[in-house]
């Protein structure tokens, strides 16, 4: 370790020269790359903002590289930090924050901006971001990451089939949807099947915090480092047993492929109208909105059903943030946060919200939105806002932070998959699920956890 | 670990080595003494070869009775590697073969500082990027370690034990044989069936060998790229074709049982060419009088293929079988990254997938090595079963 | 083989079932054979031809099966090779296909030359060091081999992508095969006039092996081409990566893949390596000996 620092150490003094003389002689811009995980129309978008930033910010040249998905990254991520080739940006989704802490890779936003007000004239506005956000990615009260794209999970049904079903709410709870896919599969014109789900994870967590209960222990571990996962509930076995039930009646249709979580193939049947209803991530309100009127659904956006029997207390946010890489040279460090600030300006981070479905991180992208009627003509825009500001602030709610994490979410979704694939006893599922992940995250610890 | 067990498994494994080795010595009329003493300091060597890097670990009292049994299972297997090569090499010297001696070819260049040049480099690159990191996988896997964690501890035999008892590995060790008979058996039954057609002299025979053994230069990542569109959920082509003209579909990567077919013939149709082409060459190596003398027999088509054609192909086929297999393997691994990742439920995770998985995605390099361990011992069994039916055709000894 | 007659029966035989074949020849001469070829060049040439014509198409002509080209070719060109850089990557793949395959071509023939024409001590031993990483494949490596390629501070470089490739047992074994068939009058003639095994190299060996360099040529460019997990594990970004990884930005998973551009990626991805297999078929059959003329 020692040796690899001071190699490091003695690069950044090369590089750090290297950069500073051409800067000096002739306003070569300095070199800032971002590695985000999207491969799609978020990182045209990303690409035309960073050609737009490179444009009004001369000195630097922002590019952008896209990765096929967050896990995907995170591996990258670790791989590259083994050979001292980080990026200087990384989109690191929300459970990668435990390992993202305890590595060492990055630096916190805020010790990096230090007291300054404003950046190469980009203005430092972190008290303007919106509470949810802010609540995740302060830890220890220090902004640890930049906030970015925020969602939450939440509930598309097609109207058309609800109300020709003689419905005419979306449903709101899980005796709803049951209620709702029983009228709708006894339509002469049925739908394959009722409802599907990306079978990932994360939606385990939002039915879990739903219910107030805990993913790990020591409160979520926020209150001090997880050391346990106590998902192995009452209400984590409700989850997997109502999921159980839902595929049993052909009310869910199963969409894991490539080894589960896979999203595009939980968007296609909404779409296709393979299916009447869809529980997804608020991040693809746009498409969903939009290609589902192309296709002529009339698709309603509400909050993620709950379970009846225990009460809703409030959804997790979703997502990822942005991490400053650590040991950068200090104007790489200034070129990556004036752009980690000005692409969550006001005008950007409506123009995201407008683009995807994310919420509008900041305080004042809501204000202009809103002036400017959008989310009265828009309303499926404003649902997974209203959803996270109508949760109580739990430590369910708030979301886990634990290591291992992604690897454990993996873990779940893998369970989810058993559940709905196999005929053993989701309770089984369960506990095998939870006794793996607690080896997972006690090996973890173990190795990675600074000494206290 | 300290005290007498250690001195005690190391007499027992002297002693094995010295009856073994006396009994050799005593066959060929040889100092029996001479022998003991031979035996057991080979098999000493061999025991504390393993058991050295170890420390004795697996004999500690607080590991359990697998523990123990796989300690007895490495320390055969470490006398064994030492034992087995100096029994050979006795053996030879008291036939009197003459062994290892230099092939003198006529017109040979002499010297010895000359080809040590020329082979530096093979050898230099062989040591450093495959003897060394062999060696290294054997270190790691006896360690609890992270990719990018600050420490490491030594677990023992820990990784290699718990794959024994998890049902999942035992899961991903079938499903890799399963896949990888499937691919060897439709693949050589379908490559032999094409090439029997097409090793004829028929007209166009050029076109149509080009034409049926392409695949060979694509890669496994774009054969999983296509297939990906052809078995899409929303709408692939083989979908349509399906239920246009048998009224059904196939889930093909929601299934578990649909996805390890689906892997199975994204990879029969890559490897495929490379079937096609060596089978083309065997058959045309078939003599034709052969044929024809069977045929006057009475034998008909299918009996002169089976009884006459068939078994001169075995070499070919062997080798098919050897490099199929290896193809299942290891190359499957992009095609399955691509159409499957491991899914549905792990259904298409074969033992590279897995290692994959543990070591880089979930950055666990310890069980990761030791995964490869076993897929190396795995290895060797084919390696050595491709030496003794190929031997006569590589002749050793330089 | 217990029911091959003797030679004299067969010369005997053999008129009646000449005329046999004669007989029916009023059929196509082998139809079966032709109608099997037929199903089975379509069957196997019919993925990539599918892949060919979606990749002029959008999802939406692909998914409702048209066979005939789209209008959206130059549309998925600009996304795979202009948004998503696939020419980068096909440059990275080219450099390392080409750099692998000429140095282990030269290496390996360094090696057969040492291995046949040089007497020294201990050969057999570097015959069995070389001959025993035939059983050592870089993928069950893979985990040993990365850490060790990062201490070597090679991580996300070419030399990480070349240098343990560079050197193998097939190829050494392959030429010193090839040079044991070579007579042996040709390396007395060379020393007789003085030559440097070196020379003897060049000027006799290379030009009688031609046929085993361009078998050897394909194997290996074909095999780095393709490479797929150790450039996943060892090069992160895409300034250095090969085109087989390069793929995967051309992949989504959140909404649905751009089919097109994708495909256009798959077929653009496939020509260099298919090119040289079909420019050295045939040396590839006859350095195999695959052909019935050896």
């Amino acid at each position: 370790m020692q040796k690899r620092n001071r190699a490091f150490f003695l690069c950044l003094l090369l590089m750090g020269l290297v950069l500073a003389a051409p800067v000096a002689a002739q306003d070569e811009p300095i070199d800032v790359v971002a590695w985000f995980a999207f491969t799609d129309y978020r990182l045209d978008w990303l690409q035309e903002k960073a050609a737009a930033f490179n444009e009004q910010f001369p000195q630097y040249n922002v590019t952008i590289e896209g990765f096929a998905n967050y896990e995907e990254l995170f591996t990258s991520t670790t791989l590259a930090a083994e050979q001292n080739s980080l990026p200087a940006i990384i989109q690191y989704f929300e459970v990668a924050t435990q390992d993202a802490l305890d590595s060492g890779y990055f630096k916190p936003v805020a010790e990096a901006i230090g007291d300054r007000e404003e950046i190469n004239g980009v203005e430092v506005a972190l008290d303007d971001i919106v509470q949810p956000a802010s609540a995740y990615y302060t830890i220890g009260g220090q902004w640890s990451s930049m906030p970015f794209n925020t969602s939450s999970a939440i509930w598309f049904s097609d109207m058309n089939v609800l109300r020709a079903a003689g419905i005419e709410e979306p449903p709101a709870t899980w005796g709803e949807v049951d209620a709702a896919c029983e009228a709708i599969m006894a339509l002469d014109n049925a739908p394959q099947y009722c409802w599907t789900f990306p079978n990932h994870g994360w939606f385990f967590e939002q039915w879990l915090g739903q219910q107030n209960a805990l993913f790990a222990n020591n409160d979520n571990g926020r209150s001090a480092r997880a050391t346990e996962v106590v998902f192995n509930s009452e209400a984590g076995l409700a989850v997997l047993e109502w999921l159980d039930d839902q595929a049993e009646k052909g009310y869910l249709y199963y969409s894991g492929t490539q080894g589960g979580g896979s999203w595009s193939t939980a968007q296609q049947p909404f779409l296709t109208g393979q299916v009447a209803m869809v529980a997804f991530s608020s991040s693809d309100t746009a498409p969903f909105t939009e290609t589902g009127a192309e296709n002529g659904l009339d698709v309603v956006a509400s909050f993620l059903p709950y379970n009846e029997e225990t009460g809703w207390t409030g959804n997790l946010i979703g997502g990822a943030s942005l991490w400053l890489v650590d040991g950068l040279a200090p104007e790489v460090e200034d070129g990556a946060l004036t752009f980690l600030l000005w692409l969550i300006n006001t005008e950007n981070a409506a123009e995201w919200h407008q683009v995807t479905g994310y919420i509008p991180i900041r305080e004042s992208a809501v204000e202009m939105l809103t002036e400017a009627g959008w989310f009265e003509e828009n309303p499926n825009f404003i649902v997974a806002s209203e959803q996270l500001a109508q949760s109580e602030v739990t430590p369910a709610t708030s979301g886990a932070v634990l290591g291992a994490f992604p690897a454990i979410r993996d873990i779940v979704t893998q369970a989810i998959d058993t559940v709905l694939l196999t005929d053993e006893d989701p309770a089984t599922v369960l506990e095998q699920a939870a006794r793996e992940a607690n080896q997972t995250l006690e090996e973890y610890n173990l190795l990675n956890a600074p000494e206290e | 670990m300290s005290g007498l067990v250690p001195v005690l498994i190391i007499v027992l494994a002297a002693i094995f080595g010295a009856v073994y080795m006396a009994n050799v010595f005593r066959r060929y009329r040889r100092n029996i003494a001479v022998g003991g003493l031979v035996g057991a300091a080979s098999a000493t060597a061999g025991a504390l070869l393993v058991m050295l890097p170890l420390n004795f670990c697996t004999f500690e009292p607080e590991r359990q009775t697998i523990d123990r049994v796989f300690g007895f299972l490495l320390l055969a297997i470490g006398v064994g590697l030492v034992l087995w090569p100096v029994n050979w090499f006795i053996r030879q010297r008291f036939e009197g073969n003459p062994l290892f001696a230099t092939q003198t070819q006529p017109g040979a260049f002499k010297g010895w500082l000359t080809p040590a040049l020329l082979l530096l480099p093979t050898l230099a690159i062989l040591a450093i990027f495959l003897y060394y990191p062999i060696f290294d996988t054997f270190s790691l896997s006896v360690l609890l370690a992270r990719l990018g964690a600050r420490r490491s501890v030594f677990v023992c035999v820990d990784n290699f034990t718990s794959l024994v008892t998890d049902p999942s590995y035992h899961n991903t060790v079938i499903i890799t044989l399963f896949i990888s008979f499937a691919i060897v058996i439709i693949g050589l039954a379908l490559g032999l069936l094409v090439a029997s057609m097409a090793y004829q002299p028929i007209t166009g025979a050029r076109i149509y060998r080009t034409l049926l053994i392409w695949p060979y230069a694509i890669s496994p990542a774009v054969a999983g790229v296509i297939f990906l569109l052809l078995f899409n959920p929303a709408g692939g082509f083989i979908n349509y074709v399906l239920s246009n003209t048998f009224g059904f579909s196939v889930p093909w990567l929601q299934d578990p049982t649909a996805a390890r077919w689906a892997i199975i013939a994204t990879s029969v149709w890559k490897s495929m060419g490379f079937n096609i082409l060596f089978y083309i060459a065997g058959l045309q190596n078939v003599p034709n009088d052969l044929k024809e003398s069977a045929a006057i027999d009475g034998a008909n088509a299918l009996q002169r293929f089976w009884y006459v054609t068939f078994p001169l192909l075995s070499p070919i086929t062997f080798f098919l079988i050897i490099t199929n297999m290896t193809y299942a393997f290891f190359e499957t691994f992009a095609t399955i990254d691509n159409l499957t990742r491991g899914g549905p439920l792990n259904a298409t995770t074969t033992m590279m997938y897995r290692i994959y998985q543990i070591g880089f995605v979930n950055q666990d390099l310890g069980k990761a090595a030791a995964q490869s361990i076993v897929l190396f011992v795995m290895v060797i069994g084919l390696t050595v079963l491709q030496f003794r039916s190929t031997g006569s055709r590589v002749t050793y000894g330089a | 083989m217990t029911s091959v007659p003797t030679e004299k029966a067969t010369q005997v035989r053999v008129a009646p079932r000449v005329q046999a074949v004669q007989r029916r020849s009023w059929i196509p001469k082998r139809w079966y054979a032709h109608v099997i070829l037929w199903i089975a060049c379509f069957l196997i040439g019919f993925p990539l031809i599918y892949a060919i014509i979606a990749s002029t198409q959008n999802n939406a002509m692909i998914f409702s099966y048209r066979f005939t080209p789209g209008p959206y070719l130059a549309r998925n060109w600009e996304l795979a090779i202009v948004n998503r850089n696939l020419g980068n990557y096909m440059l990275n793949s080219t450099i390392v296909a080409v750099a692998v395959t000429v140095g282990k071509t030269v290496l390996s023939l360094l090696a057969g030359l040492a291995f046949v024409y040089f007497r020294f001590p201990g050969k057999w031993l570097v015959f069995g060091f070389v001959l025993l990483t035939l059983m050592m494949p870089t993928e069950i490596l893979v985990v040993a081999l990365f850490r060790l390629v990062i201490n070597l501070g090679w991580g996300n470089t070419y030399l990480a992508l070349i240098v343990p490739f560079l050197a193998s047992a097939t190829g050494a074994f392959l030429f010193r095969q090839h040079f044991s068939n070579i007579p042996a009058e040709l390396s007395e003639a060379a020393q007789l006039d003085g030559a440097t095994p070196l020379q003897f190299l060049w000027k006799v060996l290379v030009p009688l092996s031609w046929n085993t360099i361009g078998a050897l040529a394909v194997i290996q460019f074909v095999y780095v081409w393709n490479m797929y997990l150790w450039p996943a594990l060892i090069i992160q970004g895409q300034e250095r990566q090969v085109v087989q990884l390069g793929l995967r930005t051309l992949m989504s998973d959140d909404v649905m893949t751009s089919y097109g551009p994708l495909m256009l990626g798959a077929v653009i991805a496939s020509i260099p390596p298919v090119i040289v297999f079909l420019l050295l078929q045939k040396q590839f059959m006859s350095g195999f000996q695959l052909t019935r003329d050896k």
